[in-house]
């Protein structure tokens, strides 16, 4: 299974970057994020905050990259129509998808290293990292808690066939429930509930604690926690929702 | 399987939807031994795929039972992936971008070849599919011909007990799809057991010990080539180029005495008239006068093919 696992990422990483279209966005997208936190949040003096905007900024990205990557990956296995060899392979079919979703949870990891370097060079946003062990925990942390995010979500791309649709509709309300386009204490309660189910606004947390706070360990632990839990919610999503698509015929259909 | 049903359901409409439901299996029933060769032959839509896709796990059924290896691949479908490969016709199914051998190692893992077991299992079907020294070539590159035989590597990865190839020369040119053919006679030759589903008649007639012809989703017939051949062998078959034919011409023919069936196909350019009648009874004469003021082609009286069994099969069913 591990080595499933880890063919399907590899196999999933080499097929994203061999589409130049793809491959670009990867590219231009840090740039055009970078810039947002620069110019929108217009914390210029305040080099903790520009960080802090910095951090968010990336967040998003990497969301971006990990809910439109997974569910264009999956959009694509109906396309190339390997979607039915997938559900048809021995090995559990969240083994097979997961991947997909880790996979874009480190082209998103590369998305915040990105961010955070153009941040640097083009409008020199400091990089000072108060706990530099608990960020290089909380990095990898954060890509865990938003790829199994994926995978919860890839479970309903199985069952329906606009996946990239729905991928890019989740984007926004995931940005604004996680406090990561606007700070959540100009929301309404009920959205900052929302916000701790989900794994993007742990994630920020515990990249941003790291890097300015004070006590990031707790914030790593719940995006440890959240991912795990991701990953029994999404395994079992999976198994329902193949076992409905196996009932209703609706595998092969694009 | 026994007396196995699928349905569809599709559902029309936006505020008013209604729902239809769409019968592609109607309770089919039929054993396959091991070592055979099985061929399931119809046209579009008779529910050759259908009964593919429940018999390798991608669908359940909606009533009846099927057992692959003395599993049922509705309840137990972990069981029946492990013992069998699936390939489809077409050109879908791999990963274009990536190369040939890429797609098999890929594969290889998600069906748990064993590590020491994979480069050589890879290099031997690449080998028997005849793709050695193209493997790291991008499948976007191939032709349909070398994708087909790149499906056939793929289902093969696993060494499965059970092989089930649905329209496997699909779309491929001659010379292709008699390389596919002669890797699947291989592979009859080897004792896998096979279910095969096709339109093409020769190609059923070539590779299959046993047949089913379906349409409609309900077999209509069951038997060897030569027993479904055994049905029509009592009769003459006359084609008659011809152009623009009209329905009523048509009825016609079929009211002649001695006229079994009457039925059209296009070739190229012309259209082709096939009247099958009783051996002995001369109808020519009599079919040229009915069709008197129609451009005519060449007349042709020979003896019936499986082509024309099967024809006359699926139109009477």
């Amino acid at each position: 299974m591990i080595r499933a696992f880890v063919s399907g990422m590899r196999i999933h990483v080499v097929q994203f970057s061999r589409n130049p279209f793809d491959l670009s966005g990867v590219f231009l997208w840090p740039i055009l994020y970078a810039s947002i936190a620069y110019y929108l949040l217009d914390a210029k003096n305040d080099p903790r905050l520009l960080l802090a905007a910095s951090l968010g900024a990336a967040v998003m990205l990497m969301w971006s990259l990990v809910v439109i990557g997974s569910s264009n990956a999956l959009e694509n296995q109906r396309w190339l129509g390997t979607l039915e060899l997938l559900v048809a392979a021995p090995v559990p079919f969240a083994v097979v998808i997961a991947p997909i979703c880790v996979a874009s949870g480190f082209v998103g990891g590369y998305g915040i290293a990105a961010t955070l370097a153009w941040g640097r060079l083009i409008y020199h946003v400091p990089l000072s990292i108060d706990h530099p062990v608990a960020f290089a925990v909380a990095l990898p942390a954060c890509i865990l808690a938003i790829g199994m995010l994926g995978l919860v979500m890839a479970s309903t791309f199985v069952l329906y066939r606009a996946a990239l649709s729905l991928g890019i509709a989740l984007q926004y309300p995931v940005w604004i429930a996680t406090g990561l386009l606007v700070p959540l204490s100009t929301l309404p309660a009920f959205v900052r509930w929302i916000g701790w189910f989900l794994g993007p606004y742990w994630g920020f947390r515990a990249i941003r604690e790291s890097a300015l706070g004070s006590a990031p360990w707790p914030d790593i632990g719940m995006c440890i926690a959240v991912s795990a839990a991701y990953f029994v919610v999404g395994t079992l999503c999976l198994r329902v929702f193949v076992r409905v698509a196996r009932a209703r015929g609706s595998l092969k259909l694009t | 399987m026994n007396d196995l049903c699928r349905t569809y359901r599709t559902h029309v409409g936006i505020v008013r939807r209604r729902r239809t439901d769409v019968q592609a299996l109607g309770g089919i029933s039929f054993e396959v031994g091991r070592g055979e060769l099985f061929g399931l032959l119809g046209p579009n839509g008779a529910g050759k795929t259908t009964t593919i896709k429940i018999l390798t796990t991608l669908l359940l059924p909606s009533s009846g039972s099927a057992r692959v290896l003395g599993f049922d691949p509705a309840r137990e479908a972990g069981e029946v992936r492990r013992r069998v490969g699936h390939v489809f016709g077409g050109d879908r199914g791999l990963y274009d971008r990536l190369s040939a051998l890429d797609n098999l190692r890929y594969f290889a893992d998600l069906y748990r070849v064993p590590v020491r077991e994979k480069r050589a299992r890879i290099e031997s079907l690449l080998e028997l599919v005849g793709l050695k020294g193209r493997e790291r070539e991008r499948v976007e590159t191939y032709s349909r011909g070398m994708r087909q035989r790149l499906h056939i590597a793929r289902g093969l990865l696993h060494d499965p007990e059970v092989l089930f190839l649905d329209e496997p020369t699909i779309g491929l040119d001659p010379v292709g799809a008699r390389e596919v053919r002669e890797t699947i006679g291989g592979l009859r030759d080897q004792g896998k057991t096979i279910l095969l589903t096709t339109h093409y008649m020769y190609e059923a007639d070539e590779l299959c010990q046993r047949l089913a012809v379906i349409a409609g989703g309900v077999f209509v017939a069951t038997g060897t080539p030569a027993e479904l051949k055994a049905r029509v062998l009592d009769r003459t078959v006359i084609e008659i180029e011809a152009f623009g034919v009209s329905e009523a011409v048509l009825e016609r023919l079929r009211a002649l005495p001695g006229v079994i069936s009457v039925s059209t196909e296009q070739r190229d350019q012309a259209e082709v008239v096939l009247v099958q009648s009783s051996v002995g009874s001369e109808l020519t004469h009599a079919l040229l006068r009915e069709l008197e003021g129609t451009t005519l082609g060449k007349v042709i009286a020979r003896e019936p093919t499986l082509e024309d069994a099967y024809v006359e099969l699926v139109q009477t069913a």
